[in-house]
């Protein structure tokens, strides 16, 4: 607050749309980072008041707490049909999910692939940290070769799970128009650059236009056993070699879907 | 009806195409034809003349459909089908499934039977709901049309309400189907009459031959001397 | 509206319609798919929706959250189907959500056969998925009444805040009986607004949250009593059935629900000459099941058969119902053959003349 008599003004504070509240996440991790860059953009497109969130199963199971409008808890991976059923019955509500890789990936993998492939006019937020961090450490479906979890002591290895799902590139290949993206909240720059993919995305579902989702890589210390800023400079060297960043797929732009014959 | 050697019964789902298709291979039966019932209903499994095997086989009528354990209910086409319909000997009745989704099925025998020049009745029943009226039963007629591959030939009057219907009731339906044979530019072929009421229609309001049929495919409780048979559970079993 | 001659399928479609669902989410299994293709015929036509799911766990979801912002919403499947929504309902039930499912029953275990059994009951009567809950289950014995039964689900859907079950064999779904709509059918009860569906918080309520996590014990236990109470009320409340046959003392009392009470009283009615005082408690309401008239029919019979297209589900309700006052004897079929109105009849005979075998719980 500025010091009475003061003419300062403030130029930051908490978006309407997170609750004023301290969250559950641990030191270092980036999910704080991505609600109040969601936040911050149903504000600023004025979509709060409309808009009802999917909290996933995962470590982000608490956001509808923490987000300040209507939630639904779904159950594990499910949010994207959770999704299509309130946006089929009530068109007007901007309707986003917020899931994790397990979520997403692995359980979930036939609700996204078909919200993607029935152009359901919802936003997907897609947190990918490479790890199970609710159930303490486990593999993912997006867990880098060679990665150690608690249920792949001697890294991950390709010959026995396959390598890491891509999952921008694998929802970008298919036919429907969607705007698909991916970003990463690592360093200040990349954070200005998400920010403005979900705004396009909200903007794409405002409009109408297309299902989107943004994909987002996020660290998880605890789960790494990394300090703060090493878990930073983890998701750089690491991940964004792997899941490169950049925009897949976007109504009149980009497409990598396989041309139509 | 009848009248070509080989007659295929189409209409909507739940017309009455099997209970026509069924009376009448009995009926030409008992006439002492040699008789082939082909169920080339492919697409509802529950109503369908390979239900009323037993009836058939006690009837003489030779079913024509998949049978076995196990494939009594593959959506396939036996090629004996063909045989039976290219072999003058033999009276072919031919109860296909419902709708264009169902009529599907005989535009892959549309070469023999457009050949052969083949009996096309269109059965109607004004009292389901998809064919409220003659402008609907006329839309489905060409639909089923175009899925077949043939022309109608011939309308057959259906509209019943099972146990409820009443002499008014297949009156009205009657001139709704001769409307719509009107407009299709054929003759209406038949009126079904249940054989319990015949006595208390005026046929000659009908304005066409009657068809009488027991009503057979009823569920049990329904039924008289009702015992369990193995093909299905939906049929009288005489 | 005139009479139509419809499929239990076309009309359970009809029925919602009128009940004011727009709202289907399915996906494909014999034998109901005359629902979902009759939803997505006349959906657009009333301004709804209309999506095939790519599984039936997605469906059950979809629901899920159709209800959660309110809108009146149902799906259909058949029994193996049903065991794949169950996840679905589990949350459904937790969180308070209105929604109507219609099972329409074939055979089993595992991938089974198409034709009519009655062997979900326990799964439609005891919960069915994890967790405490009970869903209302309702289920019809004609076209007729599965239309009017999904017209009362909504509005007990809506009231209660459960999912309610509409269950039927495939017979019911598959078999044309004529039926009628009434055109000016009232609510079963006042049905107040939806005040915590998610439809954009604007400040004037407080924050919508559906949920059903409750990592505190307490709380979960809270919410636990706040299901049984409603589960309570529903069993104060919301119970029916009919009783068809003599109204003095009985020689046997046949406990019978959906097309099986028909074939009964079918056979009721051709054994009218023996003699014999016949009775038929037929459930309307599987759950909650019908414990008290089935006691009070119960002490006026010798004895009790139990007719059901299962190895014996509704029996073990029979049992805890009657307490063991009278013997009770069963007859069923399994696999999707049906109970022939003359194997009903002879099995009353047996009853009464003591040649069957009293069956007691095995556990």
């Amino acid at each position: 607050m500025p010091a009475s008599g003061c003419d300062a003004k403030a130029v930051f504070g908490l978006p309407e749309a997170l609750d004023a509240r301290v969250t559950h996440y641990c030191p270092g991790c980036t999910h704080g980072v991505i609600h109040r860059l969601v936040a911050e953009v149903l504000d600023e497109l004025g979509l709060r008041k409309s808009a009802v969130g999917m909290a996933p199963v995962g470590c982000a199971v608490l956001a509808y707490d923490y987000f300040a409008c209507d939630m639904v808890q779904c159950s594990h991976g499910r949010a994207p049909a959770v999704a299509t059923g309130i946006k089929r019955g009530r068109p007007d509500l901007t309707v986003f999910t917020y899931q994790g890789d397990g979520d997403l990936a692995s359980i979930g993998m036939a609700e996204i692939i078909h919200a993607a492939n029935r152009g359901e006019k919802i936003t997907v937020v897609f947190v990918n940290n490479a790890i199970y961090g609710m159930t303490a450490g486990q593999m993912a479906p997006t867990t880098l070769p060679r990665q150690v979890t608690t249920t792949t002591p001697d890294g991950r290895d390709p010959d026995l799970c396959g390598h890491p799902i891509r999952v921008a590139e694998l929802v970008s290949a298919l036919r429907t128009p969607a705007f698909v993206a991916r970003g990463a909240v690592h360093v200040p720059g990349e954070i200005v650059r998400t920010k403005d993919l979900l705004r396009r995305a909200f903007r794409h579902q405002s409009e109408k236009t297309c299902f989107s989702l943004i994909e987002i890589l996020s660290t998880c210390p605890t789960n790494w056993g990394l300090p703060p800023d090493e878990a930073l400079r983890w998701v750089q060297q690491n991940m964004v070699p792997y899941y490169p960043l950049g925009v897949f797929k976007e109504p009149g732009g980009i497409d990598r879907a396989p041309k139509p014959l | 009806m009848f009248e070509d050697r080989v007659t295929v019964l189409v209409g909507h789902f739940g017309s009455g195409k099997t209970e026509v298709a069924v009376n009448g291979a009995i009926r030409l039966a008992e006439g002492g034809a040699r008789v082939a019932l082909a169920d080339l209903d492919l697409v509802k499994p529950y109503f369908r003349s390979r239900a009323g095997r037993e009836l058939l086989a006690a009837a003489g009528v030779d079913l024509v459909a998949p049978e076995g354990d196990d494939a009594g209910d593959l959506p396939i086409v036996l090629p004996r089908v063909r045989t039976l319909c290219a072999d003058p000997e033999v009276r072919v009745v031919i109860d296909a499934g419902g709708d264009d989704t169902g009529a599907r099925a005989l535009g892959s025998l549309s070469d023999l039977l457009g050949r052969l020049g083949v009996g096309f009745d269109l059965v109607l029943n004004f009292r389901r709901p998809f064919t409220p009226d003659v402008d609907s039963a006329v839309a489905m007629a060409r639909e089923i049309e175009a899925a077949a591959r043939l022309r109608v030939t011939g309308v057959v009057s259906n509209t019943h309400l099972m146990g409820q219907t009443t002499p008014a009731i297949v009156l009205e339906g009657c001139a709704l189907a001769r409307e719509t044979a009107g407009r299709l530019g054929v003759p209406l072929a038949a009126a079904v009459v249940e054989e319990r009421m015949r006595d208390a229609v005026d046929e000659a309001a009908l304005g066409c031959p009657v068809f009488p049929v027991r009503r057979l495919v009823q569920p049990p409780f329904d039924q008289e001397g009702y015992r369990v048979p193995r093909s299905g559970p939906l049929f009288r079993v005489l | 509206m005139a009479k139509k001659l419809m499929k239990g399928c076309e009309a359970i479609g009809e029925a919602a319609i009128r009940a004011g669902c727009k709202l289907f989410f399915g996906y494909p299994i014999t034998p109901q798919n005359e629902i979902p293709e009759y939803m997505s015929h006349r959906l657009p036509q009333v301004g709804g929706a209309f999506v095939q799911a790519e599984s039936e766990l997605a469906a059950s979801n979809m629901i899920y959250g159709a209800a959660a912002c309110g809108e009146r919403v149902f799906t259909s499947s058949s029994s193996p189907g049903i065991s794949l929504m169950q996840e679905a309902m589990s949350y459904i039930a937790a969180s308070e959500l209105p929604v109507v499912v219609v099972n329409i029953m074939r055979s089993g275990p595992g991938l089974g056969g198409i034709l009519p059994t009655q062997s979900d009951y326990a799964q439609a009567t005891k919960g069915g998925g994890h967790g405490d809950y009970r869903v209302l289950s309702l289920a019809p014995w004609s076209v007729q009444e599965a239309a009017d039964l999904v017209a009362d689900a909504f509005d007990l859907a809506d009231f209660y805040r459960t999912p309610v079950y509409v269950l039927g064999d495939g017979l019911i779904g598959q078999m044309m009986e004529p039926v009628e709509f009434p055109e000016d059918r009232k609510p079963l009860r006042p049905l107040p607004p939806k005040t915590w569906a998610t439809t954009g918080w604007r400040g004037d309520r407080p924050r919508a949250v559906v949920n059903s996590l409750f990592l505190d014990p307490i709380k979960c236990e809270q919410q636990n009593a706040k299901l049984q109470a409603r589960y309570a009320q529903m069993r104060a409340e919301e119970v029916r059935s009919a009783y068809y046959g003599d109204e003095g003392d009985l020689d046997v009392l046949v406990v019978a629900y959906g097309t099986v009470a028909r074939v009964t009283l079918t056979a009721m009615e051709d054994m009218k000459a023996t003699g014999l005082k016949v009775g038929m408690l037929r459930p309307i309401t599987v759950w909650p099941f019908p414990r008290d008239a089935l006691a009070e029919a119960a002490e006026r019979a010798k004895a009790i058969l139990v007719a059901e297209l299962s190895c014996g589900q509704m029996l073990e309700d029979v049992w805890l119902s009657t307490a063991s006052m009278r013997p009770v004897h069963f007859l069923g079929h399994q696999g999707g053959v049906l109970l022939a109105p003359e194997e009903v009849s002879a099995a009353i005979r047996d009853v009464a003349a003591g040649r069957s075998a009293e069956v007691r719980y095995a556990g």
